[in-house]
């Protein structure tokens, strides 16, 4: 298996900006279908504005529904995007270099398709600045004892950081860009580059705040879906109320997040001749990645059937029995293959390396990990504590559409960033070029 | 009637390499010689630039972080002790007025995110950005392709054939001086 093999710095320069700026019409074709499906987000999100959050199928038992589920899949994809770009970045792991930047930019995209959710489920979202404490004449503050204002402050902080890291990442990649084109263009990407020259002042400032950013996203990433999971495991709800839930969401997020990575950077890499730097070898570890997940996952599923029998507490194991037999049963088996049994083909070394195996299973892998959400979200409170408050709760036509609008919003903010912003790192990729040397010349 | 001393005059100087190697060894043989005031361009931060030039002398940015995650810990337990200690006879769940567990959450994401606020921000200061308004001898399309370059921007004009000698008997591509210094895009 190859790793990155570009001839040359200036080879790297020239394959990854030829690329930008020129749409294809399958480019076109695949920004016009995700921006109507903004479309169908908008006019759903109007038409629920206007007869209010009875047109959602939530109901008194079960008040989360698919906002809430596809809130924690949103925030989950953007995991492996970080953890790739900070943590990888932190053990100088070398196939990070060719997937970061896309991975980056899915997590700063999949946190702002995550981020509307919540507002969403408000009902009343032009009250969203609720959420966040300000000083008013009322002396009221937020409830700081309050999980989903943990979350208010953990996703506000990951996309914030998020996203700063991901534009210093790009100031030197920016610069690269002015100076491949003229006019109006450079004048631009100066901008966007602050006038970067890359001198030594530069260099060696930028690179000490990098590492540091690096050594905050880190914690960063693993705390965000721990407190994701809080909304949960503090309630008082049968099937929540687990101290398991903070890894398990982890090791979900990064499962879901690099599966998303194949979905996204497999089809860009060929479909942009990119062989020489994103190739078999990312997919390879991106794979083992899942794999490694997917088995910590499997391990917590049957731990969470393993606690609700051994502690012989009615309410846990009926929740946990209901959902593998009851009337949401076929969300949950159809969770256990896709998460569970699907990935298990990339044992084989070859599989790993498949352009349509990986990319076929990483497409299950989304939409197991959707499927998993809604297991958590939906089963608990349609089947709590209370017999006579059992509801059963399905998506309305409104929601689905705000769903299939959500997935519209985030690929067209893919879409538009793969044709204005060099899509791989072009700065870390000369870092794996040898230097050219000639080699005669002794320092005296 | 006295006159302040003219400033001696000064020019532009560059030196344009293709090869790591013969770059490095320029750099050197100017610190050797005690001459001072040049900057070096790369196209990427290679750790043999750094360590010659700064020496392992580590960025100051790491005062900012500092400065900034213990201010975001700091503010964050304030934010949170003292907005619940405005309401001191609301005691949800039999939990304290200032609940130090459930605040760590707030104080811990208050840490991460005034300290990398705070690392953008000493990183902006020390690396002089914006640098729309930097010399244009350093403008140089080359430098951020595969070209290495050593630029003065104020080279003393007496020091001018001594620098020009040293950059170019260490293998410079092209060495220019004055205004033939500042690149000019072909064609543009």
């Amino acid at each position: 298996m190859e790793a990155i093999r570009p001839p040359s710095y200036a080879a790297a320069n020239r394959d990854i900006i030829r690329v930008m700026f020129k749409p294809s019409f399958l480019y076109l074709a695949g920004l016009g279908v995700s921006v109507a499906l903004v479309g169908l987000l908008a006019f759903c999100l109007l038409h629920e504005i206007w007869w209010g959050m009875g047109m959602a199928g939530t109901n008194n038992a079960s008040f989360w529904g698919t906002y809430i589920v596809t809130f924690v899949f949103w925030v989950g994809i953007g995991h492996a995007g970080t953890l790739i770009s900070a943590i990888l970045f932190l053990v100088r792991s070398k196939w990070r270099t060719g997937v970061y930047r896309a991975s980056e930019a899915m997590t700063v995209f999949a946190v702002m398709t995550a981020g509307l959710f919540p507002v969403l489920h408000l009902g009343r979202l032009w009250q969203v600045y609720w959420f966040f404490p300000y000083p008013n004449q009322r002396y009221l503050w937020v409830n700081f004892k309050s999980p989903l204002m943990w979350d208010v402050f953990a996703i506000s902080t990951y996309f914030t950081v998020s996203a700063v890291f991901f534009y210093i990442g790009l100031i030197p990649d920016f610069a690269i860009v002015r100076d491949h084109n003229k006019g109006i263009i450079s004048k631009v990407y100066d901008l966007l580059a602050v006038g970067w020259r890359g001198t030594n002042r530069q260099w060696h400032h930028y690179m000490a705040a990098y590492g540091f950013f690096a050594a905050f996203a880190a914690p960063l990433v693993l705390s965000v879906h721990s407190v994701v999971s809080w909304d949960f495991a503090m309630a008082v709800t049968a099937g929540w109320h687990s101290t398991i839930f903070p890894p398990y969401f982890v090791a979900g997020a990064i499962f879901s997040g690099c599966a998303m990575v194949i979905t996204l950077l497999l089809p860009m890499s060929y479909i942009f001749g990119w062989k020489d730097y994103v190739n078999e070898w990312h997919y390879d570890a991106l794979a083992k990645m899942c794999l490694l997940t997917s088995g910590i996952l499997t391990y917590a599923y049957a731990t969470e059937y393993f606690i609700g029998w051994y502690s012989q507490n009615p309410h846990e194991w009926e929740i946990f029995a209901w959902r593998a037999t009851g009337e949401y049963a076929w969300a949950f088996w159809l969770m256990v293959f896709c998460n569970c049994i699907a990935p298990l083909p990339w044992y084989i070394p070859k599989l790993r390396t498949n352009p349509w195996v990986l990319w076929i299973i990483a497409g299950i892998i989304n939409v197991g990990m959707w499927m998993e959400r809604f297991n958590i979200v939906v089963s608990s409170t349609a089947h709590g504590f209370d017999p006579a408050m059992w509801r059963m709760y399905a998506p309305s036509m409104w929601e689905i559409g705000i769903l299939l609008g959500s997935g519209g919003w985030f690929f067209m903010y893919f879409l538009l960033f793969s044709k204005t912003m060099p899509a791989v790192a072009i700065m870390e990729i000369k870092e794996l070029i040898a230097a050219p040397v000639k080699g005669h010349v002794e320092a005296k | 009637m006295s006159t302040a001393a003219a400033a001696p005059p000064t020019t532009r100087i560059k030196a344009v390499y293709g090869h790591l190697d013969l770059f490095l060894t320029a750099v050197d043989r100017l610190k050797r010689a005690g001459i001072v005031g040049w900057e070096v361009v790369s196209p990427l931060p290679r750790h043999e630039i750094l360590d010659i030039v700064y020496e392992g002398r580590p960025s100051p940015v790491r005062w900012w972080t500092l400065t900034g995650a213990v201010s975001g810990l700091v503010g964050g337990f304030l934010l949170t002790s003292l907005t619940a200690a405005q309401w001191p006879m609301i005691n949800p769940g039999g939990k304290p007025v200032v609940a130090l567990p459930a605040y760590a959450v707030i104080m811990f994401e208050c840490t991460i995110l005034i300290g990398a606020l705070f690392t953008g921000l000493g990183m902006v200061v020390h690396t002089g950005l914006p640098g729309f308004f930097l010399d244009k001898a350093l403008q140089d399309p080359r430098f951020s392709d595969d070209k290495f370059g050593i630029v003065f921007t104020r080279a003393h004009a007496a020091d001018k054939d001594r620098i020009v000698k040293i950059l170019a008997d260490a293998g410079a591509l092209e060495v220019a001086t004055g205004d033939d210094a500042i690149y000019e895009v072909p064609n543009a």
